[in-house]
């Protein structure tokens, strides 16, 4: 009895000693957490005083005004623009998850040897120059460019009317951003398919699903969150993308992301206007992500 | 019978599969063989064979110098997010503490704020305090973007090696530190060095926050963004764009293969 109380009091000073030796968590998470207070969530507030003319580009006596806000709610520009950017990233996220879906799913579940180097093979991309690829389609796809000369050379197409739409459009802005997140987001659907229990799709084949029953049951409820997840992944930059559209998508391709930045540029700065959009699209992210967590959350706990 | 892919449908996917690749690469292909084009245009045909547009970018002191700023601003925005990020991955992986799910969505929050977004806040905010945009600017902006990759890298690697080595260290008499130091920082240095590149490539690649927050010495990214617009210069651009992409790619690979081989001898270690 004596003996094993010794070693309870022996194991609390254990605790103890460790609990005194280990760095406190303030000591570990003050710096980190400062640094994103400092630099990243003051400078969100800040967006917010300008978009409501707590403060201004020039400095001097502004009253607050929901001005700005009331502006963006009320003119059509604006929110067409944002409508037209919300499109065209929901479609594109749409069809980068569509396509990464059976290229995660052969890479996880077919049994392919070295599944790790496709797997590298198919994310090496992304991790090269965003800028460089964006170039490369430039390249393919001016109207002097590879597809034209190419169509020229052949003599399927003459140099008179080579094809336009082709680069600066829409088109070209949607395909650009397609191509350039393809790669990432393999990756977490991958994950969340190779963490897929092969039992389960063994006990459904047992009791006689055929594979397709035993996908749709199965396999594509269990991989949903991390569907969901590249879904997310992809929508947010694309909806704020404003690099991709000033290279490749003319007055066409415009998208609200390069409205936002125009207004910060150097020919006609609206700051006030500008912040109120930035805050507008931040706010939709934020909570379209509040709702893809959710979403994501609840269909782990049924898992 | 394989329960999850049919032969035909596994030689579907396959097919599919190849496709995806091709199409991720031929643009890449695309341009390494328009840079020893003997040719200001990217056009069919092939007008000859070159190496002057590598010369002329290797001569180039404008874009050296780019190369260079943008080398000191990953170097240094990596070392940055890997401290901080090995510090709250610490504090996330081995503590409990109030406030843990608020702080862990803190530091992942950078991960889904639209790149534009966020630099024009950091933009406003230099500007408020009259801040000086500079190398240092943009270093500040891309350890806030690298962070919360770093902290992705390193939680699960802490998870992994599991705390009773720890443990025994205090238990001997290691101090905090020297627990650190001689015990995991060994055990999450493969974990560290991906971190370590993950943020190089971020930083390196980065226009959008740069773009708000650069000085006059500007990055790479932000010198090739003003060279697209020079049709006379692409030429030289796509022969740069050829070095970048291959070492990248090098890198990455290298990297890759260099922490599966090291933590698979320290998985033989490891008291699991």
């Amino acid at each position: 009895m004596a003996r094993g109380e010794g070693r309870l009091t022996d194991i609390g000073a254990r605790r103890r000693r460790r609990a005194r030796r280990a760095l406190t968590t303030p000591g570990l998470l003050g710096l980190p957490v400062a640094w994103l207070a400092v630099f990243f969530l003051v400078p969100i507030g800040i967006v917010a005083a300008y978009s409501i003319d707590a403060l201004a580009i020039f400095p001097g006596k502004h009253p607050i005004t929901l001005d700005g806000w009331r502006e963006l709610l009320h003119s059509g520009i604006y929110l067409g623009l944002f409508w037209k950017s919300v499109k065209m990233s929901l479609i594109v996220s749409a069809i980068v998850v569509l396509l990464a879906y059976p290229l995660a799913y052969y890479l996880a579940l077919s049994g392919t040897k070295r599944k790790y180097v496709l797997l590298l093979i198919l994310i090496a991309p992304f991790l090269t120059s965003y800028l460089l690829r964006v170039l490369a389609w430039k390249v393919i796809l001016g109207s002097q460019g590879v597809v034209n000369s190419f169509l020229f050379w052949t003599g399927l197409r003459s140099p008179d009317h080579p094809i336009e739409q082709l680069l600066y459009s829409r088109f070209a802005v949607m395909l650009v951003l397609a191509y350039i997140w393809l790669p990432f987001v393999a990756l977490p659907i991958f994950v969340s398919l190779e963490n897929l229990d092969m039992r389960l799709l063994e006990a459904a084949s047992d009791l006689g699903a055929t594979r397709w029953q035993a996908f749709l049951r199965v396999t594509l409820p269990l991989s949903a969150p991390g569907a969901a997840a590249a879904f997310l992944f992809i929508f947010i930059p694309t909806v704020g993308e404003f690099v991709t559209p000033s290279l490749v998508g003319g007055t066409s391709g415009y998208m609200y992301g390069n409205q936002i930045s125009d207004l910060f540029g150097t020919g006609f700065p609206d700051w006030r206007t500008g912040s109120v959009l930035a805050l507008f699209l931040l706010a939709v992210i934020a909570s379209f992500t509040l709702v893809f967590s959710r979403f994501t959350r609840t269909s782990q706990v049924v898992g | 019978m394989d329960v999850a892919v049919s032969p035909n449908g596994k030689r579907l996917l396959r097919a599919l599969f190849v496709l995806v690749v091709v199409f991720l690469y031929a643009p890449i292909a695309i341009l390494v063989l328009f840079s020893f084009n003997n040719s200001v245009l990217p056009t069919f045909p092939l007008s000859g064979f070159t190496l002057g547009w590598y010369r002329q970018f290797i001569h180039d002191s404008d874009l050296r110098g780019a190369l260079e700023t943008s080398a000191l601003v990953a170097v240094l925005s990596s070392i940055g997010a890997v401290v901080l990020g090995t510090l709250a991955s610490l504090a996330l992986a081995r503590r409990r503490f109030h406030g843990k799910a608020a702080a862990s969505a803190l530091l992942l929050s950078p991960l889904v704020i639209p790149y534009l977004v966020f630099g024009i806040a950091l933009l406003l905010l230099f500007h408020t305090f009259g801040v000086q945009r500079s190398v240092l600017t943009v270093v500040i902006g891309h350890i806030v973007i690298s962070l919360p990759y770093t902290i992705l890298v390193l939680v699960p690697r802490l998870q992994q090696i599991g705390v009773d080595l720890e443990e025994a260290a205090y238990d001997l008499g290691a101090g905090p530190f020297s627990t650190f130091r001689l015990i995991v920082f060994p055990l999450i240095l493969p974990a560290v060095v991906s971190a370590f590149l993950i943020a190089l490539t971020t930083s390196f690649d980065e226009y959008a926050v740069a773009s708000f927050v650069v000085g006059t010495r500007i990055t790479f990214p932000i010198y090739l963004y003003a060279a697209l617009r020079f049709p006379s210069r692409l030429p030289e651009v796509i022969a740069v764009a050829v070095v970048v992409i291959t070492v990248s790619l090098l890198v990455v690979i290298g990297a890759e293969i260099g922490r599966r081989r090291v933590e698979r001898r320290i998985g033989a270690l490891d008291p699991v």
